[in-house]
């Protein structure tokens, strides 16, 4: 016979289940998850000032992503990530000056581009006592474009866990075969290769703060130049490195943190950039999450850029009309809406991206006629089992 | 904690287990670095050296969420369970086995009384004197909230033991509850009744080779908030619950009454128990176990 818990009993349970390292209710560990993507990323159309023929309508791109993770024994885990990407609209063709001597766009194509590229990544993961070491290899396909990537990965916890040291270094071979080739005289079939090296450490600051540096290089050799462009040639190398460093902040009063990043870049064909955006990522209770974003961009342009194509040259000169490539500035501004449901985690945003010349913190002498504004929207799906 | 801690769980993979014993070990020592009463640099001296102070000290959720459980067992046990009363502990030395100055347990329990504590939101401020001890609580809930990190890290067979207080990971192999030996408040070693337990926890509180007799009577190092004097209830409980903080909140509470108060306490619980009475006689449902 059971009798009925004392009003005392019940009284002491609830305060006692109340406390922080009991009241997580108890579950299994998260074993695997699902997550699934769908985003939408729109750059807005040219006007007709900026391209006076032809079409005027820029990429439109939907993305799906799929992830999965799960433990796969004891000391492993294994990742598996597939992309879907389905691309319409056009890229810039070649540039001339126009009838009021600013320079103007021509887009490829009087229909556009209609292409697909679809990825498939697979990793795993050693667990140590004190770190873990992985290691992938991912498959990428479109049209006109095959990627084959691989790449190793070794991450080592320090100083009671408050410091993490971590270094990749990866590889990838891409094939470029431009559609059209012949009727448009483009080049039929072209490599490249990349190889790519970073160095990050993070560190746990304190209860609140916590801070991360990376350094990464890259070096691309081969075929860089855009086989669409009536006119582009670009050097055979390239080297890349980049600084990143992020810190963030929770702020107990407010039930947020701050996010904020910066980054370095700079490579060899004379573009130097930098980065930097913050982030509030502010909590309403357990469940939702809200996260307004801001985030300047600028970069000098490369030293072969040229905002009007010269077809006086000799094709063997280094230029290039990529708006890519020019001096802008960029302002982007975003919201994060995140919400948690039982297992689900479901995310959305929605992003504003605005380049001009005039947004640069340096004078501009050859703006590109062909910088993009666009917006990006995205909804997220976490599933975990 | 200051007393003897073991932790038994099972891993076929030793680099998981000992990842797991550093995780326990690593909460375990945050726990005691924050609210050890006898570590000059805790929290909780901290908060006890803010006694007096104008502004008081700004308490952080965690501490917070004990002073509301302690606020529950205060309540519950009208007032006999009272972590203000550090400041009387210190007048009572049981080894010397003297009885304090009339004068100074006056004095002593002037400067106790849960409910002399003012709160500004989440600022504490404490009466000049007055001294915080969260002994039948922290060390109790170390055990449940260690238990809990195991069973999230996937642990699923194991069990904790703080100082005498139990809490269950889960089961042994084979699904066999964990027999735990409640040993005698006078005799070490020697037991006086066993618990089978399979979940939850189980916490003992008792006089524990101190006590002292005074003028013929035995009095437990367990102090009386209300009177200033050592309670002569109940010389052992051991309560098992779905938490060892509750079967400590629990068990302590019965040690503070009189001993048949105790008993009844204990019966109306409805929880497993085992005491020990002043004359040495043990009783409760889990004495024949």
């Amino acid at each position: 016979m059971k009798a009925r818990p004392s009003r005392s009993l019940l009284a002491i349970s609830t305060t006692a289940l109340a406390l922080p390292g009991i009241a997580i209710a108890d579950a299994p560990p998260v074993n695997s998850s699902l997550s699934y993507q769908v985003s939408n990323y729109k750059e807005d159309d040219l006007s007709r000032e900026e391209s006076p023929f032809g079409d005027l309508g820029r990429y439109d791109i939907d993305v799906h992503q799929f992830q999965f993770i799960s433990p796969l024994g004891r000391n492993f885990s294994l990742q598996v990530d597939a992309n879907y990407e389905d691309i319409s609209g056009a890229s810039p063709w070649f540039t001339t000056i126009g009838p009021s001597g600013s320079p103007i766009v021509s887009l490829s194509g009087a229909s556009g581009i209609e292409d697909s590229r679809g990825e498939l990544s697979v990793g795993t993961r050693y667990y140590l006592e004190n770190g873990s070491i992985g290691g992938n290899i991912g498959y990428s396909e479109e049209n006109d474009y095959r990627a084959t990537y691989g790449g190793i990965n070794a991450e080592r916890h320090f100083n009671n866990d408050l410091t993490t040291v971590s270094v990749s270094l990866s590889y990838s071979s891409d094939d470029i075969f431009p559609t059209d080739a012949e009727i448009f005289n483009r080049v039929i079939s072209e490599d490249k290769s990349s190889t790519s090296a970073v160095v990050s450490i993070s560190q746990i600051i304190n209860q609140v703060s916590t801070f991360q540096t990376a350094f990464s290089i890259t070096e691309q050799s081969g075929f860089l130049t855009d086989p669409y462009k009536l006119i582009d040639t670009r050097p055979d190398n390239k080297t890349q490195i980049a600084w990143s460093n992020s810190y963030r902040r929770y702020i107990r009063g407010s039930d947020a943190a701050w996010h904020v990043n910066y980054r370095f870049y700079h490579d060899d064909f004379g573009v130097t950039s930098h980065t930097a955006d913050m982030s509030w990522h502010q909590n309403f209770g357990n469940t939702i999450q809200v996260i307004p974003m801001l985030r300047y961009y600028n970069q000098s342009a490369a030293d072969f850029f040229t905002n009007v194509d010269d077809f006086s040259r000799p094709a063997t000169d280094f230029q290039s009309s990529d708006y890519r490539l020019s001096a802008f500035g960029a302002i982007s501004a975003g919201l994060t809406v995140k919400t948690t449901v039982g297992d689900w985690d479901a995310t959305l945003t929605g992003e504003r991206y605005l380049a001009d010349e005039k947004y640069s913190a340096f004078n501009v002498s050859q703006p590109s006629a062909a910088l993009i504004r666009y917006f990006r929207v995205s909804l997220g799906l976490d599933f975990s089992f | 904690m200051g007393s003897h801690c073991e932790v038994q769980f099972f891993d076929d993979s030793r680099v998981y287990a000992k990842r797991l014993a550093k995780k326990l070990t690593d909460e375990a020592s945050r726990l005691e670095k924050k609210y050890s009463r006898f570590r000059s640099d805790s929290f909780l001296s901290q908060i006890n050296a803010q006694a007096g102070a104008k502004n008081g000290i700004e308490i952080d959720q965690e501490t917070l969420l004990l002073f509301d459980h302690a606020l529950t067992c205060y309540e519950q046990s009208e007032g006999l369970f009272d972590i203000t009363s550090g400041r009387l502990s210190r007048i009572w030395n049981f080894k010397g086995g003297q009885v304090p100055d009339q004068k100074l347990i006056a004095d002593a329990l002037e400067r106790t009384g849960f409910d002399k504590l003012n709160w500004h939101q989440s600022r504490l401020l404490i009466p000049e004197g007055m001294e915080i001890d969260f002994g039948g609580i922290v060390k109790e809930y170390a055990a449940d909230s260690l238990a809990r990190l195991a069973r999230a890290s996937g642990y699923n067979s194991g069990l904790l033991n703080l100082g005498g207080d139990f809490s269950v990971i889960g089961p042994m192999p084979e699904q066999k509850s964990w027999p735990i030996g409640i040993t005698q408040p006078d005799s070490t070693g020697s037991i006086m009744a066993t618990v089978n337990l399979s979940d939850g926890g189980l916490a003992s509180s008792g006089d524990y080779e101190r006590f002292f007799f005074f003028e013929g009577e035995r009095y437990s190092h367990i102090l009386n908030p209300k009177t200033g004097w050592p309670s002569k209830g109940l010389r052992a409980v051991s309560v098992a619950s779905h938490l060892c903080t509750v079967a400590g909140s629990m068990a302590s509470i019965a040690m503070l009454k009189s001993e048949s108060d105790g008993i009844q306490w204990l019966v109306d619980s409805s929880l497993p128990h085992v005491y020990m009475r002043q004359d040495g006689s043990i009783g409760g449902p889990s004495s024949n176990v």
